[in-house]
């Protein structure tokens, strides 16, 4: 009897889980009205999913370390992912896009 | 005195030396798997990288504080969760609830890396987007402006400070003094 059944359970839930999240956010994408609207479909559900597929993996590598290079990676697609997110923001109100607000719907 | 101030520069411009080698060896551990082959090309890499990160940020890097480091990690896991959710339910929902709006929080806290922290996180947290940031004030992005959303960044603002081991006060309510 061995415990792998269940951390590949759990693991194969946290995939589940991170394909939704991206899932998600792309029809986000595709569904919102306006860049900045979109921007937040794309950096928080790509966070998470990215956080989630992280954690099943780590559980799968059965290793310390892979599990640690595996959180450095997402620590850096965080950190990258704002920044580029607040660059388009910012990009965009330099070029005064108006958000949209849900007028002439 | 002026000597003093010198070794004082001196010293913490060491200790920037020696934190910044470290942490840089750290990754390059955690990124090669503690291979020891990877020694070879990893000492004199690290070295390069912290010189060149010394040139390009002299200043102090973000002294951040352990506890409130720790605090804030379990903040940001919950508030990642609850913003993904958040999101994600918005944008497969088929009324699509979206109320946005752009508001400007003004800035207590002091420093530009407790700021440029907090801007990148409050684009993580559920339903803000920082679309700009200033000398006084963060401009945010809302998904849902019926939510209390000066209060969540005042907490943000909060736990960034905490995290950086200083203190504010808390926020008092517009309109009350």
């Amino acid at each position: 009897m061995s415990w792998q059944w269940v951390v590949d359970g759990v693991s194969y839930v946290l995939f589940a889980a991170s394909g939704f999240f991206f899932l998600a956010g792309s029809v986000g994408l595709v569904r919102f009205p306006d860049v900045y609207t979109r921007l937040h479909a794309l950096t928080k559900s790509d966070n998470l999913g990215l956080g989630l597929a992280v954690a099943g993996l780590s559980l799968q590598s059965g290793s310390w370390i892979v599990a640690l290079k595996l959180l450095l990676t997402w620590m850096i697609v965080i950190v990258a992912g704002a920044t580029a997110c607040y660059l388009v923001a910012n990009s965009a109100r330099d070029s005064e896009i108006e958000p949209w607000t849900g007028e002439g719907r | 005195m002026s000597g003093n101030i010198t070794t004082t520069v001196t010293a913490a411009r060491l200790r920037r030396i020696v934190n910044r080698t470290a942490l840089l060896a750290l990754v390059w551990l955690v990124v090669t798997e503690a291979d020891t082959h990877s020694l070879v090309p990893g000492v004199p890499i690290v070295i390069a990288g912290a010189a060149l990160s010394l040139v390009l940020s002299p200043d102090s890097l973000m002294a951040v504080h352990p506890m409130g480091a720790l605090r804030f990690v379990r903040f940001f896991a919950v508030q990642s969760v609850l913003g993904g959710v958040d999101v994600a339910l918005r944008a497969i929902r088929p009324s699509m609830p979206l109320q946005p709006a752009i508001i400007r929080y003004p800035l207590r806290v002091t420093g530009r890396w407790p700021r440029v922290f907090l801007t990148n996180t409050i684009s993580m947290l559920p339903g803000t987007l920082s679309s700009r940031l200033d000398d006084e004030a963060i401009e945010v992005h809302v998904l849902d402006c019926s939510r209390p959303v000066m209060r969540e960044l005042a907490d943000v603002e909060c736990r960034v400070a905490d995290l950086f081991g200083s203190n504010l006060p808390p926020l008092e309510e517009e309109g009350a003094a």
